[in-house]
């Protein structure tokens, strides 16, 4: 495509020679495979007891990572947990965009009072301490998983929109947008259709950062035992093991390594989207 | 001294009691930019409390944790729940400015009260985590950014996304594992020995530091990986300026214009964060207090979101907020310490 061709295949060549952020995209791609084809590969349901309680990894070549303290395998829980943890982080990261995009486009291309009351409202949220926040929204709306997600959100989304509202702040006086008024454009077409599309690159890097930390959250959440009932994600799992460090300390120990290697492999993308999206910044 | 020279300062530095004024300036504009964000956080409480299933009273009594008529007569004289909605916010924000955070039955004692008893473990929890994690972070950015590009650069890189990515509770749980239940060397929970430690004040202090010591890792090295990253660039950032190629220029040795030139600057961005992420730290340690049944706010919080005390919860919230603006107002004191230069706005 003659059109993009030569930047986008520079931006490509210059994330891939990130050794880090190429690793950590394919892990990345190996858990999201994992969570679409959770059920081929387990199609026994992960809450069903199939074996002896407590077996070490590699005790039983059936249950490669061992079984909890009920004989659950934990391999086939890892495998289904991670569809609950990826849509949860994914789904709160969209949240958390659509709210900052939309406060951070609305004080940047307006200013004035606007961008007063704007910020002073993101200052607010950010003054909340975050898992409190989330656990209060979570306890008196109901430990449903929208309600998860929209509380993480809701605590998530200040820094989105101070990037968003950095962008527009240094786009909206440009030729191209005085020309897009002067055509008498009306300000919402403007903010969507023209400054919005050259505003999102250094967002969208900024969301992938906001998934591990939503991943972070929810973890934290269902650990505390305030997830929802039905959903066996990664956090709840190492909250289930809890009990039984003495004798099964890996029942714990799994669920929180599968939880860091995805956080980890997410923040190691963000970084190189950073890096390939700004080159003047990598070798700091 | 001589770093004062060629300090990166283009206005004079205020000196003595013009900068004792100059703080208490800032004090009193930190103050009153305080109260507006007070209410919207009383203001946000109240919206959850009316979006909430099922009525205020049901609520702020706990679901039937109060039975007595007479008392729950009185909270609906004190809430005015036959008011129109901005009337009922009115009295609502009325009653806080008076410290009234309703009665907790599951403690029988009033809200502000519990959490009042509290708050020092958590306060005590989160000075040493923020400690930790900027001494330790600082040290190991300055570490790095020295030995760029080798061994110790990539190391430093390494630990750092590992405890930037790992869950504050399981790193828990996986230090409670291993030192405590495997090694034996420290307690596994709780903030001093049962019965109390025998052997005077001195040795009830070491208990408790001891006790600590656990929960301070778990919640601090998250923080301190952060601050190594911001550290490393700041540093490598600063030591590219003008003023860095004068001192060495002028017969400086290496450690000399990193310590009193490089470091002291490149600290501000790490100050900076310090000050964002005070509501974080706060947040943090009630993960942290639930894992090693530290007895502060986060436990309170956890036991009081389990038994759906709602007075307790909003409480906390309430006063969470408070701690973090107080220590944004520290913070901020602390960067103009640092940066004479800046008037912060």
């Amino acid at each position: 495509m003659p059109r993009f061709g030569f930047p986008r295949f520079e931006f490509v060549g210059r994330f891939s020679r990130n050794r880090g952020a190429l690793i950590g995209a394919c892990l990345i791609l190996i858990v999201a495979l994992m969570a679409v084809f959770a059920s081929v590969f387990f199609p026994i349901d992960p809450l069903r007891i199939v074996g002896l309680p407590e077996l070490w990894p590699g005790e039983d070549p059936e249950f490669p990572l061992g079984t909890d303290s009920l004989g659950r395998d934990i391999l086939s829980m890892i495998v289904h947990g991670a569809r609950a943890t990826l849509l949860i982080g994914l789904f709160a990261s969209a949240v958390a965009t659509v709210i900052g995009v939309g406060v951070g486009a609305t004080a940047g291309y307006f200013g004035g009072w606007v961008d007063e009351i704007a910020m002073r409202a993101a200052e607010l949220f950010q003054t909340i301490p975050n898992l409190i926040f989330v656990l209060t929204i979570v306890v008196i709306m109901g430990s449903t998983l929208t309600n998860i997600v929209i509380a993480i959100g809701i605590v998530s989304w200040t820094p989105i929109a101070r990037m968003t509202r950095a962008e527009f702040l240094s786009l909206r006086d440009r030729e191209f947008v005085q020309a897009c008024r002067s055509m008498g454009m009306s300000d919402f077409r403007i903010i969507v259709s023209e400054i919005l599309p050259n505003a999102l690159p250094p967002v969208i890097v900024l969301s992938s950062l906001v998934v591990a930390g939503a991943i972070l959250f929810e973890s934290a959440v269902s650990f505390l035992g305030l997830g929802d009932p039905n959903v066996a994600s990664w956090g709840r799992l190492v909250g289930d093991g809890r009990q039984l460090i003495r004798s099964s300390w890996y029942i714990c120990a799994i669920p929180g390594i599968a939880i860091m290697i995805t956080v980890l492999c997410l923040n190691l993308v963000g970084d190189g989207l950073n890096d390939a999206l700004n080159p003047k910044l990598r070798d700091r | 001294m001589a770093g004062e020279l060629v300090s990166p300062t283009p206005t004079p530095t205020l000196r003595g009691s013009a900068r004792r004024a100059a703080a208490l300036r800032l004090l009193r504009r930190r103050l009153i930019q305080a109260v507006p964000l007070m209410l919207g956080v009383v203001i946000i409480n109240f919206c959850l409390i009316q979006m909430a299933p099922g009525s205020f009273l049901e609520l702020m009594t706990a679901e039937n944790q109060v039975s007595d008529p007479a008392t729950v007569a009185l909270l609906r004289k004190t809430y005015g729940l036959e008011d129109p909605v901005w009337m009922q916010l009115l009295k609502y924000i009325w009653a806080l400015l008076h410290f009234d955070f309703g009665f907790s039955y599951r403690q029988n004692m009033p809200v502000i009260q519990a959490i009042w008893i509290h708050l020092p473990a958590t306060i005590l929890l989160m000075v040493s985590s923020i400690t930790l994690a900027v001494s330790v972070g600082v040290a190991a950015g300055v570490v790095a950014s020295m030995k760029v590009r080798t061994f110790w650069d990539s190391l430093v890189s390494v630990a750092a996304m590992f405890f930037y990515a790992a869950p504050s509770f399981w790193l828990g749980i996986m230090m409670i594992v291993l030192f405590s239940v495997k090694l034996g060397w420290l307690p596994v929970g709780g903030m001093m020995k049962i019965g109390g430690a025998s052997g005077g004040p001195l040795a009830g202090v070491l208990d408790i530091l001891r006790h600590l010591i656990l929960p301070t890792l778990a919640l601090g090295l998250f923080y301190a990986a952060i601050y190594t990253r911001v550290m490393r660039s700041s540093m490598l950032e600063v030591a590219q300026l003008d003023f860095v190629r004068t001192a060495r220029a002028k017969g400086l040795s290496r450690n000399q214009v990193t310590i009193h030139h490089v470091l002291r600057n490149a600290l501000l961005p790490v100050v900076t964060i310090l000050g964002v992420q005070m509501g974080t730290v706060l947040a943090g340690s009630v993960v942290i207090e639930s894992v090693f049944s530290w007895p502060g706010v986060g436990s309170l919080l956890f036991d009081s979101v389990s038994s759906r005390n709602y007075p307790v919860v909003l409480g906390i919230m309430v006063l969470g907020s408070l701690v973090v603006i107080a220590a944004n107002i520290a913070v901020d004191l602390i960067y103009m310490w640092l940066d004479p230069r800046i008037e912060i706005r």
